[in-house]
């Protein structure tokens, strides 16, 4: 069976029973930028779901799940997710590579990323611009996510994932690369790793005085 | 908010000229008049920002039509409640059952205001609604509707003048630009 037939419909994944289409009484937002974002859909009557499916997008070799993805809102009437990525540089790399994961897997399905960025135009727009600060980055953290069971939202799969290519190891092959030359030590970083590392040494370069 | 006594020093970048943006609306006008000749049109602008807009493109149209304007509550504009509902605060003056609508706007970014307004509009039955725009921010859309006149597609940048504000200053440019950020970061 196709993994991906864990899904349960179109255009989304495993739907949340206890949220119906359309409700969402005060729902325990992540972060005080989504809260706002909800009071902007309200004001303008656009109907919004919080949370509302779980996408898997991510298995092992043996097709266990891994990973899953679950966008910030759903605009039912417009057909349109949205996922908020007002966080750390970091996190927005995280949420870009499962943004891109979910259209390989979900072609049909329509998701807008709403960067820092475009929430502080939107606040500047609406004359909010001092609420930016308060409301995006670290500061806008209400609180961890937890699981049903309380306990807290361990780092998921992609983001050890990006921790470790950052750390530089090898994290985006699935497998072991045998084919590994006599300089194991380049061929294991990842591509984002070399980069920087070509960064690093023309810098230090540039910084040579000439002799 | 600080703003400098001549306006134009706050300005980063001039994005459109007066001229282009001359040329553009008599453009826009002679397709308009093409398209709706024969037909009982009323434009609807929507306040504030497409006022020079309404105010120079009525005047590039060479048909009978009515004007008509109206108004609605910006998020966070009014009142800071978070329980707040957009509301009309100035509705159309005469109906327009029957009649084709052209909703006049000075930009479509997010495309809520709008979205709202054509619900609004369709409840009064005209015989079509249709938007012209005079600059189109694609990269800031959340709500996906068809605009059928644009003059200019612009960057992703915060743009004043020509009936664009920031603080309900700088409408009185006679350019569109954009906006230094030390004058909305002050």
């Amino acid at each position: 069976m196709d993994p991906r037939d864990q899904t349960e419909h179109l255009p989304g994944g495993v739907a949340d029973q206890e949220t119906p289409r359309g409700a969402h009484s005060d729902p325990a937002f992540a972060h005080a930028s989504e809260a706002e974002f909800g009071r902007i859909l309200d004001f303008y009557q656009v109907a919004w779901e919080y949370e509302p499916q779980v996408f898997p997008i991510l298995w092992d070799l043996e097709g266990n799940l891994l990973e899953s993805f679950a966008p910030d809102f759903y605009l039912p009437d417009l057909e349109l997710f949205i996922e908020l990525t007002t966080l750390q540089q970091r996190l927005v790399r995280k949420k870009n590579r499962k943004v891109r994961r979910l259209r390989e897997l979900y072609p049909g399905l329509r998701i807008k990323l709403f960067y820092a960025r475009d929430f502080r135009a939107l606040m500047l727009k609406y004359g909010r611009a001092a609420l930016v600060s308060e409301l995006s980055g670290t500061l806008g953290q209400v609180t961890p996510r937890q699981d049903e069971d309380g306990s807290t939202e361990p780092e998921d799969r992609l983001d050890a994932l990006d921790r470790a290519a950052a750390d530089g190891g090898d994290t985006d092959r699935a497998e072991p690369d045998s084919t590994a030359g006599p300089h194991p030590h380049y061929e294991r970083r990842s591509r984002g790793a070399r980069r920087r590392a070509v960064r690093r040494a023309a810098a230090a370069a540039a910084q040579t005085p000439d002799t | 908010m600080r703003v400098s006594q001549d306006l134009v020093s706050d300005v980063a970048e001039v994005l459109l000229t007066e001229e282009q943006i001359e040329v553009k609306v008599a453009e826009l006008g002679r397709q308009i008049s093409a398209d709706y000749a024969g037909r009982e049109l009323t434009l609807v602008s929507v306040l504030k920002g497409s006022l020079p807009f309404m105010a120079d493109l009525m005047r590039r149209i060479s048909l009978p039509l009515r004007i008509d304007l109206m108004e609605v509550s910006s998020y966070g504009g009014t009142s800071t409640e978070s329980s707040g509902l957009v509301r009309i605060l100035k509705d159309l003056s005469a109906p327009i059952d029957g009649r084709d609508v052209l909703i006049v706007e000075d930009i479509i970014d997010t495309g809520l205001t709008l979205n709202y307004l054509i619900r609004y509009l369709k409840g009064k039955n005209p015989q079509s609604i249709k938007v012209c725009s005079l600059l189109n921010k694609p990269a800031r859309r959340l709500v996906e509707i068809q605009l059928d006149y644009v003059g200019f597609e612009i960057p992703d940048a915060f743009v004043v003048g020509y009936g664009l504000d920031f603080g309900e200053v700088y409408r009185n440019l006679r350019f569109v630009g954009v906006l230094r950020p030390e004058a909305y970061e002050s």
